[in-house]
């Protein structure tokens, strides 16, 4: 590839591999490795996109996402940071924020009107006079945010999580990042490691300096990666970025998938005893007027351009640093054929003399003192203007890449959104960790460290730190880790915040909100007078790069205007997600579990319609007429059969049982007996019923008993709530998904079963309200209930699950003769309303209680040792005249209601709908209600307001209960 | 005449290449391209009883022995038995015709109750990773040990039987409704490191290694 | 904020396992003799302690078992051997 320098020893990418992108149409060559920036740059675009207010033009400046310079529409998704995102074949990319292109943008115009906008523009201009507020409104929306998302956008790609739970979690994988993994895992600790880029190394990575074996830092970082790979203990996560840090050692991110994974994006949601931070340092914006013109880029960007991804930065560079890191790039850039005109330090003292020699033997212009003033260029840097702090001596020096870098700023933000704060140390000039997350530890250049010796040594402790925390006991080696650290050097001097006499009007302090020196100054004389107050104000720093550029600066230029003491502010606050992240990414896979009973696909096959009722899915329906009427019928006239497997079904026994039993059921448990079934339900501690079913003795202090189906996952929770405090002997076994549950019902019922059943199964035999033992087909075991939900002769049939789909063939193939049919739920509905029995949940709410409902007879007052949930608020309930009341209804006219309409009168609301439906077994619009204790008159009419009939209320008269069969003949034939 | 067949709530996008009928099952012996693994092998055909008593202790015998401590396994080519807390153990049998449930009322068959799923072989963990919070492989983790949890987001009783090793694994049941999704679930977590069902010779063969 | 919870069965969980039983209020009282607004004061009122409090907790996820533990409500993190107020 020609625009590749090719033969560094650093490189990550891979000439050989070409991978084409899309922009402005025109295809742009890069190769395996590179980020989409990366490619682009190498051919040749500078200017990325345009600025939020000031449509600025704006090119690459960090490499590491720290703002939305580089943000572009990639595959149709706005906002992606191209300079983190991974080229690959065929992407299409384009800018953002223009009117035309990133090149020639028809609104840049307003850069020059920025002393029309000062800071707090909108909030003092927009509102007066108050018509103007929708015309304003319409504008600044037009104006706000970078991207756009097309409305018919669909997300593609795979998500996924995982949740691993580890002992120690590293945040960052540069030296000290590795060092503390190798050590804590040397414990024999289970560690994650994260890092945010593809790779492993840190700021080691990119480096060809020599550490005091003659070895290069950048062979030196991927010895420990390999260690590191190598380590069993280690799981490495690379190319993660970290969403958040939580108490109790939670921490979550999420990874970018590589062409061979099988996600596009996996959420991360980590467990750990301990987390390491070591998130090392960002570079910190040098402020000059122009400081963001494309061409402008720190010292990391011009070195990591080259010896990451083999480009050069520029032809013709000039320097304004305040670290070694930025001679280093200079030395590397010289050697690579870049022009470096001159480097201006703001340093005076303090400077790697080994490098200072190697700059002297290079004849590279080096000026100690002094700082960037002004980047001259239209669009693209064309010269900078180089001058000392106080202003002279300036001179101006053609150049198309100026490296401007300040110093360092430690990315404190995993530990500040948990809680740990920082504090300004002047040695540096930083604001360092201060008081830590519990459980907490920090390592490498988040310290201050400079020297690889240190941060390595500074890892290695965290590790030790961190499996203390995980209660190893590592005194003796953290005594001499703590000792090994003491005697390298310390923290490096850094340099003060400085910045040249310039008005500040162009001097950008957040490029993601084109905040200016002169906004803060705004701002400040207006009275908010601390950084967070400033950032609400001017939006510094609530930008896509939640203020990396900003950081350090906001709070430092905020202590020198004001002349306060930079110990007294502090950065602003972060907030999670700490790197963006896809809404999708958040949602997982999100893997719908649900239940299913043991005839679902013959169900389906059947023509069954289904919904997801609770956690199963349920055939509804059988055919396309959603009143079911020839499946009403079939029950009515014939014989129907259903899956009610979902029914609850558990086993209780051992010998406190009763005492259970006796205490969550409202009647007396004891008079259940073998060989019969007893109908009873549940209340709550307010008396509401809660759940109904039917209980039967098996033996002595052996019971089974059914629920409701929304309730059977509660139950055992219920019971053993209610119980907590006495410690009895009982024990219980959810039986609801062992035995499937044929209702067979109607009519015929009897004379289908009896053609499959091994005994007598005559009215004598097995009565309504038995209970008994059956051998169907070849021995396969089941037992029958007689009731009578649909109002039918009905039996109900528990099947062991396995079986259920052979015994259902079976009363088929016996029922054939007699016209046998599926019905769904929608029909049982339909048919135990006509009967008046309800369904908890539909004809009854949270306040309704059990003798609302008329279920009053089964409540027996008289077990007070059994202290029954429930019975105390019922005998409350017993005195209250203006409860909710169980009716019947039945419509004056031909127009049926939906469930849940209300019942008012002239004034207010009277009850509601619980079930209505047109009704075929009896004449008319029958259905269940609750209305206030005077409408529950047989008599009364009541009116029901529905939302399409505009004010003509529906009239009902409430009618005695049941519809369907009053003396319960047929249910019991 | 309908014939009489029990039917696993346990379905695989692959029909098995060899099978046996067995009590009214219909028992894969090997699914075709059962690959290197990790794989997953349905055992609802299993039986499964459930074990509570005040005096839990007392009902263990020299063919059932039951674990003390809570969370403990007894894990032999013939069972698993599980200890779950004080008063209450699974029992999960391997053989193909175990004994009969002991007529005590303590004992309850519920092999019909849960869907039985062994999950093993090579990365098993990274998959298991990606549908729980729960570190099955994790260093606090015992072999075998019961873990009372959530998999994909259904209470599950896994047995890690092995974690580390040529073949790390777990068993597991939850409620047998859940099955379809369950394996779904399980299937497409695995999908990436070749996750293949495999039938029950493929089981014995690692079950016969405890 | 991440809720860890330590279950006497299953060890340390996530919170998400768990549904909440309320304030550990004793036994029932007796019925017999009871006043009505004894009986509210039992099932409704809680304490709503800032600081440490002891309350139950159900395995939902897990093992089944209620069990009490104390837990700091102003941190959301459980506190072992702790002085409940």
């Amino acid at each position: 590839m020609m625009n590749r320098i090719t033969n560094l020893p650093t490189l990550k990418i891979d000439p050989s591999k070409a991978v084409s992108l899309k922009y402005h149409d025109i295809p742009y060559q890069g190769c395996a490795g590179d980020t989409v920036a990366t490619a682009l740059y190498a051919g040749g675009v500078r200017i990325f996109g345009r600025s939020l207010k000031y449509h600025r033009p704006r090119g690459l400046y960090s490499l590491d996402g720290e703002c939305s310079n580089t943000c572009m529409e990639i595959d149709a998704i706005p906002n992606e940071r191209s300079e983190n995102l991974p080229a690959r074949d065929g992407m299409v990319v384009r800018e953002q924020n223009v009117k035309g292109s990133a090149e020639h943008d028809k609104l840049s115009f307003i850069d020059k009107l920025d002393w029309a906008m000062p800071a707090g523009f909108y909030y003092h201009t927009m509102h007066k006079p108050a018509a103007l507020w929708p015309l304003a409104m319409k504008q600044i929306r037009k104006a706000a945010g970078l991207g756009r998302l097309s409305p018919d956008f669909r997300q593609t790609g795979r998500f996924d999580e995982i949740f691993p739970s580890t002992e120690v979690c590293v945040i960052g994988g540069g030296p000290s990042g590795m060092q503390a993994a190798l050590s804590a895992a040397e414990q024999g600790l289970r560690v994650i490691l994260l890092e945010a880029r593809p790779w492993l190394g840190g700021f080691y990575d990119y480096r060809t300096v020599q550490d005091d074996h003659a070895v290069p830092l950048y062979e030196r970082g991927r010895k420990l990666a390999e260690k590191v790979s190598a380590h069993p203990g280690i799981r490495v996560l690379t190319h993660t970025s970290l969403v958040g840090t939580y108490n109790n050692g939670l921490v979550t991110a999420f990874r970018r998938g590589s062409s061979e994974d099988s996600f596009a994006e996996r959420y991360i949601e980590i467990r750990a005893k301990s987390v390491v931070v070591a998130t090392g340092c960002i570079e910190r914006p040098l402020l000059f007027e122009n400081n963001e013109r494309p061409g402008v880029m720190q010292a990391g960007c011009a070195h990591r351009l080259l010896n990451t991804f083999g480009i050069l930065p520029g032809k013709t560079a000039v320097f304004a640093v305040g670290h070694d890191l930025g001679l280093e790039a200079a030395l590397d850039l010289h050697d690579q054929g870049v022009n470096i005109a001159c480097i201006a330090d703001l340093r005076t003292e303090g400077q790697n003399p080994d490098l200072l020699k190697a700059l002297e033997s290079r004849d590279i212009t080096y000026q100690p003192g002094q700082t960037a003033l002004e980047a001259h260029g239209k669009k693209l840097l064309t010269g900078v203007v180089l001058g000392s702090m106080d202003g002279s001596s300036q001179k101006t020096l053609p150049c198309d890449l100026l490296v401007a870098s300040a110093g360092l700023t430690p990315v404190s933000g995993p530990l500040t959104i948990n809680k740990g704060s920082v504090a300004y140390d002047a040695h540096t000039g930083s604001f360092l960790p201060d008081k830590l997350p519990e459980n907490t530890r920090v390592a490498g250049r988040i310290l201050g460290l400079g020297d690889p010796e240190a941060i390595e040594a500074s890892g290695h402790l965290a590790g030790l730190q961190a499996a203390q925390d995980c209660g190893l006991d590592s005194a003796a080696d953290l005594q001499k880790a703590e000792q090994a650290l003491a005697e390298l050097p310390g923290p490096e001097k850094g340099t003060d915040f400085v910045i040249g006499p310039v008005s500040g009007r162009k001097s950008f302090i957040c490029f993601d909100e084109d905040t200016t020196i002169k906004n803060i100054k705004q701002a400040i004389n207006k009275g908010f007078d601390v950084p967070e107050l400033i950032k609400r104000f001017t939006s510094a720093g609530t930008g896509p790069g939640q203020g990396g550029i900003p950081d350090h600066n906001l709070p430092l230029f905020t202590a020198l205007y004001q002349g306060s003491a930079q110990e007294s502010v502090r950065p602003t606050n972060r907030r999670p997600p700490l790197t963006p992240i896809f809404l999708s990414t958040y949602a997982g896979r999100n893997h719908d579990m649900a239940k299913r009973t043991p005839m679902h696909d013959r169900q389906k096959q059947d023509g069954g319609i289904f919904r997801r009722l609770g956690v199963w899915r349920r055939a509804r329906y059988f055919s396309e007429d959603l009143s079911c009427r020839q499946e009403v019928e079939n029950v009515r006239s014939n014989v129907g059969i259903f899956d009610g497997s979902t029914l609850g079904k558990f086993r209780i026994h051992g010998p406190d049982c009763l005492k259970a039993l006796d205490r969550v059921f409202v009647s007396d448990m004891h008079k259940v007996k073998q060989g019969r079934i007893k109908y009873t339900a549940m209340c709550n501690e307010d008396g509401c019923v809660i759940d109904d079913g039917v209980i039967t003795k098996m033996g002595e202090n052996d019971y089974f008993f059914t629920t409701s189906t929304g309730r059977a996952g509660a139950t055992v929770e219920w019971i053993r709530y209610h119980t907590r405090y006495e410690g009895r002997d009982f024990h219980m076994v959810n039986l609801t998904d062992a035995f499937g549950v044929i209702n067979l019902s109607g009519p015929n019922a009897r004379k289908v079963i009896e053609k499959v059943v091994d005994q007598d199964i005559s009215n004598e035999a097995l009565p309504f309200s038995g209970v008994k033992g059956f051998s169907i087909g070849q021995n396969v075991e089941v037992f029958v209930m007689r009731l009578g939900f649909v109002g039918e002769l009905s039996y109900e049939i528990h099947v062991p699950s396995s079986y259920m789909e052979s015994v259902w063939d079976l009363l088929l193939e016996a029922g054939q003769e007699f016209g046998i049919m599926n019905f769904g739920v929608e029909a049982q509905n339909v048919l135990r309303m006509e009967k008046g029995h309800i369904i908890l949940g539909q004809e009854s709410e949270q306040r309704t209680n059990l003798l609302d409902v008329h279920l009053g007879f089964l409540w027996h007052r008289d077990k007070p040792e059994a202290k029954t949930v429930g019975s105390l608020a019922l005998k409350q309930a017993e005195q209250d005249p203006d409860r909710l009341k169980l009716v019947g209804l039945k419509m004056q006219e031909a127009k049926v209601p939906g469930d849940g309409c209300v019942i008012v009168d002239e004034s207010r609301i009277r009850g509601y709908v619980c079930t209505i439906r047109k009704s075929f077994s009896v004449d008319g619009i029958v259905g269940l209600a609750l209305v206030e204790g005077p409408l529950a008159k047989p008599g009364s009419v009541v009116s029901i307001y529905e939302d399409e009939c505009k004010g003509n209320l529906l009239k009902a008269d409430v009618v005695p209960l049941p519809f369907y069969d009053p003396e319960g003949a047929r249910m019991k034939a | 005449m309908v014939a009489i067949t029990r039917r696993s709530p346990v379905v695989f996008d692959v029909s098995p290449s060899r099978q046996e009928k067995r009590d009214h099952w219909n028992v894969a012996l090997e699914y075709p391209g059962e690959g290197e693994g990790p794989w997953i092998t349905d055992l609802c055909h299993k039986d499964r009883w459930d074990v509570q008593d005040g005096d839990l202790v007392s009902l263990a015998s020299d063919t059932l022995p039951i674990p003390e401590g809570y969370g403990q396994v007894a894990l032999s080519p013939e069972m698993s038995v599980n200890r779950m807390n004080r008063t209450q153990a699974a029992v999960w049998h391997f053989t193909d015709q175990p004994g009969p449930m002991p007529v005590v009322s303590s004992f309850t068959e519920t092999t019909e109750a849960t869907v039985f799923l062994a999950l093993y072989g090579p990365r098993v963990f990274a998959v298991t990773e990606k549908l729980t919070g729960l570190d099955l492989g994790g260093p606090d983790k015992k072999p075998p040990q019961l873990v009372q949890g959530p998999f994909s987001h259904v209470p599950c009783q896994i047995v890690v039987a092995a974690k580390s090793g040529e073949y790390p694994g777990i068993l597991f049941t939850c409620s047998r409704g859940y099955a379809r999704d369950m394996v779904h679930a399980v299937m497409d977590a695995g999908q990436e490191f070749g996750l293949r069902p495999a039938g029950e010779d493929r089981f014995k063969q690692w079950l016969n290694r405890f | 904020m991440a809720l860890t919870l330590t279950c006497p069965i299953c060890g340390e969980r996530n919170g998400y396992e768990f549904k909440y039983g309320g304030e550990d209020k004793g036994p029932r009282p007796e019925e017999s003799g009871l006043s009505p607004e004894a009986w509210c004061d039992y099932v409704h009122m809680n304490n709503c302690v800032a600081g440490v409090q002891k309350e139950w907790w159900y395995h939902r996820d897990g093992c089944g078992v209620w069990f009490t533990t104390e837990r700091d409500t102003t941190s959301n993190l459980e506190i072992h051997n702790a002085e409940v107020s």
